[in-house]
């Protein structure tokens, strides 16, 4: 079966979206259908992505720092009771910030010159673990 | 530039030549024979006078400091106007900038520029919800006129022009404001802003008060730098920035300026990439393609309106965080491309730049590039060594040719403000093919898709210099500059007049709703503790901006 994936792509600011650009029309060609979020606080992110029913969100972060928008991001979508959708990360980002924001709970990071065919595969494949899970945790509920 | 019996004379001699090399590489299945340069230009194995048929030296080449310029601006090149060695400087809070400043100084650099954290498109306040995590982080927090002048504390600004990074008049007119407390009179106070060359109020204001009167303030940029940072081809660097200034003129011309009151104040920033020979003649295209564009279709008359001169930053999307120190390798060649290019001041990347705001360490190294160039490889002591080229001159005319039918096109479709999202689309196109290149391994990139190295010696180097070194070797981001930051614009906002304030925020409004130019009202209201935050949400209320809030930076094409 097709694999059917919305993916949300947002952004820390307005500078050097050359990634942001590249990576949403290599999402597209390879079916996954992208919301693009634009400029967004973490707050705003979580909004889209209820609003937009989508499967993951990608937060591209190259010049805010890392480790202090995605505690954010996170009690966002705690509170708003999406704390099990999957955010990856992509831009600029320290070594020391990228275990930091793993242990939050990010899926994945990537950096510059990861080749779009990974990133593409990757994000296919931590969306259907989350499918999983949540199908898992929703039969073990029904038990 | 060769007499026809030479080239015929020629043909011959060079048939039997590429005959035995076509012969030789037979035997070499694996050798390609036609190569693409970085932009995509096929280019040839050898080239010869038969390739520069169509040039006459007088009219294409010529001497330097005469049009069409393609030789340099400046008829000494850089004997009378040294390189400006300034690189981008913006980190924490305006007093670590200043540090970084002097130290930039006291190393040798000449010429100064900052950052504001603002730089992308956020305009509000430190302690705006909008902004955590990015002050003080990409650039310096400057949220008032106080900030300013800590940043400007004990630097001469008639020594050192200093560039302001950003397209926001409120730091312009904040430079005013220091440049007024120190008695330095306007017609003497050079510097520059990106300024960049877009269809917005803002930026045409700005444009129209220096040519009036701050006559040496180079008050319009093109920045088609970031755009080839955005992943545009050299074509597409010169072809869209002369098309986007062109519009900008026309704009200007329409408020009653004169194409020489102001063109000679609109510069260039440019990249300067890994495609040595295609930058050298890009530098050479674009000056010739603004002078001719300008005379020929705007009737400048003045010599100095026809100079393109630039500021140019090395290419950054090439910088790899795998064996950083090639960084410095790649840097170093981009710069002397730019060098032999003849720009007149020059950024060169750090070799942490793909990865960390740059530290003393890795900034002075940047300086000291730029200084081994200019004092011991003695390429400035000889002005466009590269001209005369067979193929430094083909590829100069071929790209200026390639921009102008882009000049053309744009033209088409209703000009450089028009065009603007055409534009944006092709810019997107050629950074996804660029991409793709890399991922495929058809373009190379050392350590990353070439010469892997598995236990990376340089970046544990970097870790071990890290680790050890009495300096810092990598820079880290407090989340305590925020802190510093908001007590600082708590303690302004505490302080000032808060009736002088409203008077002047008043003032500005009316001008603002006025449509008349905003920048002595600014300058006043700025004197009064204005904010920026504060300036971006009248400025919001005042044109009416839908729901933005203090985001009112217009969606820059620089972008792309």
């Amino acid at each position: 079966m097709e694999l059917r994936i919305r993916l949300l792509l947002s952004r820390d600011d307005w500078y050097h979206q050359r990634g942001y650009w590249v990576l949403a029309s290599a999402l597209r060609d390879a079916g996954i259908e992208v919301v693009l979020g634009g400029i967004q606080t973490p707050e705003e992110i979580v909004q889209t992505a209820i609003q937009e029913d989508v499967d993951i969100i990608g937060y591209r972060i190259m010049d805010a720092a890392p480790k202090i928008l995605i505690p954010i991001l996170f009690d966002t979508m705690k509170a708003e009771e999406i704390a099990n959708m999957p955010v990856v990360v992509g831009g600029i980002i320290p070594q020391a910030d990228e275990v930091v924001i793993k242990e939050i709970g990010v899926k994945a990071v990537f950096h510059p010159f990861n080749t779009l065919e990974m990133i593409v595969e990757r994000i296919k494949t931590i969306v259907l673990e989350s499918r999983r899970q949540r199908d898992r945790s929703e039969r073990s509920i029904s038990d | 530039m060769f007499k026809d019996e030479l080239i015929h004379e020629l043909k011959e001699i060079q048939e039997r030549y590429e005959q035995e090399v076509r012969q030789v590489l037979s035997k070499i299945p694996e050798a390609e024979q036609e190569h693409m340069t970085f932009s995509g230009i096929p280019v040839k194995l050898l080239y010869s006078p038969r390739d520069l048929a169509g040039i006459d030296f007088l009219e294409d080449i010529s001497f330097p400091g005469q049009f069409p310029y393609t030789r340099g601006v400046f008829p000494a090149g850089y004997l009378t106007r040294g390189l400006h060695i300034r690189q981008v400087t913006g980190l924490g809070t305006a007093e670590e900038t200043n540090a970084r400043w002097k130290f930039l100084l006291s190393q040798g650099a000449n010429a100064l520029s900052v950052v504001p954290d603002d730089g992308s498109g956020h305009r509000a306040d430190s302690d705006d919800k909008r902004v955590r995590g990015l002050v003080g982080k990409g650039g310096v927090a400057l949220d008032t006129l106080y900030d300013y002048e800590t940043l400007f504390d004990g630097i001469d600004m008639l020594k050192y022009p200093v560039h302001l990074i950003t397209t926001n008049a409120f730091a312009l007119a904040c430079y005013l404001a220091i440049a007024e407390t120190r008695a330095i009179d306007f017609k003497e106070l050079r510097g520059s802003m990106s300024n960049w060359m877009r269809p917005e109020i803002e930026c045409l204001d700005i444009l129209e008060y220096c040519a009036r009167n701050v006559p040496l303030f180079n008050g319009g940029y093109l920045d088609m730098r970031n755009v080839r940072e955005g992943g545009c081809t050299v074509v597409q660097e010169i072809g869209f920035g002369v098309a986007v200034a062109m519009a900008g003129c026309d704009a200007l011309i329409e408020r009653g300026l004169d194409i020489d009151d102001f063109l000679h104040r609109i510069t260039w920033f440019v990249n300067s990439g890994p495609e040595f020979f295609e930058e050298v003649a890009k530098f050479r295209a674009m000056r010739k393609t603004w002078a001719r564009i300008f005379r020929e279709r705007y009737g400048a008359k003045d010599p100095k309106s026809l100079m393109c001169r630039m500021h140019c930053q090395t290419y950054a999307p090439t910088l790899t965080l795998q064996q950083p120190f090639n960084n410095l390798i790649r840097s170093t060649i981009y710069a002397m491309a730019a060098v032999l290019g003849g720009v007149q001041s020059l950024h060169v990347n750090s070799f942490d730049e793909a990865f960390a705001i740059p530290t003393e360490f890795s900034a002075s190294l940047s300086v000291r590039t730029q200084q081994i160039i200019d004092l011991e490889t003695g390429i400035t002591n000889v002005i466009d060594p590269l001209g005369g080229a067979f193929y430094v001159e083909w590829l100069t005319s071929k790209l200026e040719a390639e921009a102008i039918k882009l000049i053309d096109t744009v033209q088409s479709k209703g000009g450089g403000f028009k065009a603007w999202d055409w534009m944006c689309s092709e810019i997107r196109k050629a950074a996804v093919k660029n991409q793709k290149e890399f991922d495929n391994g058809i373009k190379k990139l050392v350590g990353v898709n070439t010469l892997v190295e598995d236990h990376d010696t340089q970046l544990r180097a970097l870790n071990v210099l890290k680790e050890y070194a009495d300096f810092d070797a990598l820079y880290e981001y407090s989340s305590d500059v925020a802190d510093k930051q908001i007590r600082r614009l708590n303690k302004v906002r505490r302080e000032r007049d808060t009736e002088k304030l409203d008077r002047a925020k008043k003032e500005l409004r009316t001008i603002l709703a006025a449509e008349q130019n905003m920048i002595p009202p600014l300058v006043e209201a700025v004197k009064c503790g204005l904010t920026r935050g504060e300036f971006a949400q009248i400025k919001s209320e005042v044109y009416n901006l839908p729901g933005e809030g203090p985001y009112v930076c217009s969606p820059p094409f620089v972008l792309a």
